[in-house]
């Protein structure tokens, strides 16, 4: 199994550090957060390839962080000889006895562990030319990777071949599908290790065979008479037709998966992907094996999604996946304990979230986490009324409505506050805060509920002052005079009681008419403390 | 702790030591086995006779050069111990060597040469250095990959070399190593550290560690007949007496020597291997073998175009004055039945 990884110099990484899970890492951030590039960067350390091609032909200037390049490029206009920057992805495992010889400390953190890496770094054999070419400091405006290396090692610092890692990975990634003809390189690496060598060469050998065959067809003997006799205009030489028996067309090219006698590529986007993430999950290995699925949801409608998650649920055992979304639903299912929120230096778990939350959120799996896990500043209401007033009430401050300004102000229906705030103490850098009504109790009783996670620091609640204004409508009416209501309601009752019932009875209807109104509208203090 | 495994074997030539190696390794299949020695030629042996000539060796067992074992299982694995920086390694440099005067204190310049090539001379010094600094890490990861480590030719071993076998005979691993301190031809590398135990003072090495490991003596010669023996043992006063096991006569057994212009009409009769101290040596024209290259090997019969001081040993027999030792012991210990010296 992978136990770390860490990163120096790749895309959005400078330097990045992540401990796994043992089973399942789900990977959440934001556009950017490098969620892609986290699982493109384990499965470079396990295969030396990117996209199935060698990293070392696929190595440009653009792989590595744009700050380091900038200070390389800087560096060397200034008439300075920085050396070139290097990427490295060390890849750690557990301790285990027969990793024996992965054993060292040639890694990032120079730790006595069993690892594998690929380095990409300067080539000392191209000394002169690269001294010749930073001689003319001006032409350098990139990282010069045509005098660079790449290095497929383990932490001994011994070279490695994909025999000698012992872990094996398959890469899924379902909104990238590209089937011209045949089967894409996904589909075949996975139905390659599928199949056992013997497996293999059966169906290689059987392919040939039905090239042979086609050649000895009566017809095709027929026609190829034919054709032998057909006007030699352009050329001397005997035209006549076969099948391609040359190496390179190989069965892949050929050969079609059906499902249900349809060919793959006329099965719809979802089904595809669906199959071969359970391909890959059915694969049965002796070595570790690593399954990476890049946003599963993609191509998936609700159903099927819900399908596939019980089935990664169900099959990953002993078996250690990697799965980036931005699925709620995805994330839930699977375990919000097993959620990695990631950021550019590395990633931040919810595995010390309380059992009984966990399964709260896995049970109502239909709950937005990610919105709380991503937002930076999240308001919670208790309801779609106290939502709608919230948002006016934003507007009104700050010209305009909160989600602008990335806040995010989501409704958590009945008490399940306290489920959202034991994951909110974990992500420090967010501040949340519950907006709450009194219930008929002082406000100070009911903040006192909450003193746990208002210790944390990143955690704020606000409520409606005085037990005679038990919730939202109260509220306003005790900072609006009747006239200004009638009017935003649309409404002319004579008494505040009156107003109030009518209130009660149609929160959705009058928080719209709140929300709608051109008037302007005193908001109570709490609503203010909140936007604040 | 000292593995209850270690063994020392110093043998003399043709007492079938290579295979008593191969032989061990083959009866304990189930350790994980790593089998060292220093030249390629032996390496090339010992494999082919592990494999039973196929090539393919059984699971479980490595066989690696001397200088590959040191660079990726004892320098490499902690190199940032002794040289600050990780992965800093690049290769081997085998034909330069340290700059005499480099401050040790930079490691970088002391050890490894401007394209970070490790000189050859410096290889076992960055494992026992890497070793010390660590606390121990190199020892520790081999013992965690191998139980039992076989060197051949131990007598070709100097400076860190020895003192890395000192640290491997006090580790759990077992340590056998086989050699013939006649026949030190080669040393590994030619840093002024241990210069007292370079060649045949192998065996006074071993000597003082036998309260580690096992010393056995193997003085029979599967191949060489006692007049050769005799001829050769003389070279070593000092250390104990061959047997011949071979008693099998041809009507030409023994150590002879012709006249230059008898060689023709001797090669005709007998087709000796011919065997030259250096390439540059005059053997007439025919084909011939470098002494050094012929170690580990057996023919019928050799061939010897001599130096002068081996000449001077074929008339006096005084050590002494023999020159270089090892080489004529080997010349003529290649021989099962005759060893002629081409002497004008």
């Amino acid at each position: 199994m992978l136990a770390k990884i860490v990163i120096q110099n790749y895309r959005t990484f400078r330097r990045f550090e992540l401990d796994f899970d043992p089973d399942l890492n789900i990977l959440v951030g934001d556009n950017d957060a490098g969620k892609s590039t986290l699982i493109e960067a384990i499965g470079l350390a396990l295969t030396n390839r990117i996209r199935g091609r060698l990293f070392a032909q696929e190595l440009s200037p653009y792989m590595f962080h744009k700050d380091v390049a900038a200070e390389y490029v800087a560096a060397i206009q200034a008439g300075r000889t920085p050396p070139p920057p290097e990427i490295i992805i060390d890849l750690f495992f557990d301790s285990k006895a027969e990793l024996a010889g992965l054993y060292g400390t040639n890694n990032l953190l120079k730790v006595d562990a069993p690892g594998i890496r690929v380095r990409a770094g300067f080539n000392p054999d191209y000394r002169d030319e690269y001294e010749a070419f930073i001689a003319r400091p001006t032409d350098v405006r990139l990282v010069p990777t045509e005098y660079y290396r790449v290095d497929w090692l383990d932490f001994s610092s011994n070279g490695i071949t994909a025999r000698s890692v012992p872990a094996t990975a398959s890469l899924i990634d379902a909104s990238n599908i590209q089937l011209q003809s045949g089967v894409d390189y996904y589909l075949s690496g996975i139905i390659s290790s599928h199949l056992d060598p013997r497996e293999r060469v059966e169906l290689s050998r059987a392919y040939r065979s039905l090239r042979e065959n086609f050649a000895d067809d009566e017809s095709i003997v027929e026609i190829n008479e034919k054709l032998r006799g057909a006007p030699r205009d352009v050329s001397d030489r005997q035209l006549t037709l076969n099948i391609d028996v040359s190496q390179k067309a190989s069965w892949e090219t050929n050969i079609v998966p059906h499902l249900d006698d349809l060919p793959f590529q006329f099965v719809g986007k979802g089904e595809q992907s669906t199959l071969k993430i359970l391909l890959a999950l059915n694969k049965n290995v002796d070595d570790a094996h690593t399954i990476l699925v890049e946003e599963p949801e993609n191509h998936l409608s609700f159903p099927n999604l819900g399908k596939l998650v019980n089935k990664i649920s169900t099959k990953c055992v002993g078996k250690q996946v990697f799965i980036a979304t931005h699925s709620s639903y995805v994330l839930n299912k699977l375990g919000l304990e097993k959620l990695v929120l990631l950021s550019v230096n590395g990633g931040f778990r919810l595995d010390i979230l309380p059992v009984d939350t966990r399964d709260y959120f896995r049970k109502l799996s239909g709950y937005d986490t990610l919105r709380l896990v991503l937002a930076r500043r999240s308001i919670l209401v208790e309801g779609p009324s106290d939502e709608l007033v919230i948002q006016r009430a934003y507007l009104d401050r700050h010209g305009c409505l909160p989600i602008e300004n990335g806040i995010d102000v989501i409704n958590v229906r009945g008490l399940s506050f306290k489920r959202f705030l034991d994951v909110a103490v974990l992500l420090k850098q967010n501040h949340v805060t519950v907006v709450t009504d009194n219930d008929g109790q002082d406000a100070a009783d009911v903040r006192a509920r909450y003193s746990a996670y208002l210790a944390h620091g990143n955690v704020s609640v606000c409520v409606g002052e005085g037990k005679d204004y038990r919730t939202l409508e109260p509220q306003l009416l005790k900072v609006n005079d009747i006239e200004t209501l009638n009017k935003v309601l649309g409404v002319s009752y004579g008494s505040p009681e009156e107003l109030l019932d009518y209130m009660i009875d149609n929160k959705t209807t009058c928080a719209l008419a709140v929300f709608d109104s051109p008037l302007p509208i005193n908001m109570p203090e709490y609503i203010q403390d909140a936007i604040g | 702790m000292p593995s209850a495994d270690n063994l020392a074997v110093i043998s003399a030539a043709g007492s079938r030591k290579t295979q008593y190696i191969v032989d061990r390794v083959l009866a304990s299949s189930s350790r994980r086995v790593l089998v060292t020695t220093y030249t390629n030629e032996n390496l090339r042996q010992i494999t082919e006779r592990l494999s039973i000539g196929s090539g393919v060796l059984p699971a479980q067992v490595t066989v690696m050069g001397w200088f590959k074992f040191l660079m990726s299982q004892c320098a490499r694995p902690y190199q940032s111990y002794v040289l600050g920086e990780a992965g800093v390694i690049r290769g081997l440099n085998f034909i330069g060597s340290k700059p005499q005067y480099a401050a040790k204190k930079n490691p970088r310049r002391y050890y490894l040469d401007s394209h970070d090539a490790v000189y050859r001379d410096a290889v076992s010094a960055i494992a026992v250095e890497a070793n010390r600094l660590s606390q121990g890490k190199v020892i520790r990861r081999l013992s965690r990959i191998y139980d039992h480590i076989y060197i051949d030719e131990v007598q070709d071993m100097a400076g860190y070399d020895l003192d890395l076998l000192d640290a491997l005979l006090d580790s759990p691993v077992g340590i056998t190593m086989v050699g013939d301190p006649r026949q030190a031809t080669y040393v590994t590398n030619n840093a002024r550290k241990n210069t007292n135990f370079k060649g045949n003072r192998i065996s006074s090495w071993l000597q003082q560690r036998r309260d580690r490991c096992f010393i056995q003596e193997r003085t029979e010669s599967y191949r060489c007949n006692q007049a050769i023996c005799d001829f050769a043992d003389g070279l070593y006063p000092e250390l104990p007496r061959t047997t011949s096991m071979n008693n099998e006569t041809t009507g030409h057994d023994g150590v002879f020597d012709i006249r230059p212009e008898q060689v023709r009409s001797y090669v005709e009769q007998y087709s000796p291997i011919i065997l030259r101290h250096q390439k540059t040596s005059d053997t007439q024209g025919l084909a011939a073998m470098n002494i050094g290259v012929s170690k580990g090997s057996t023919f019928d019969r050799v061939l010897i175009f001599p130096t002068k001081p081996m000449i001077h040993y074929y008339h006096n027999r005084d050590p002494e004055k023999a020159g270089d030792l090892a080489k004529l012991y080997v010349a003529v210990t290649r021989a099962k039945y005759s060893a002629t010296f081409v002497i004008p």
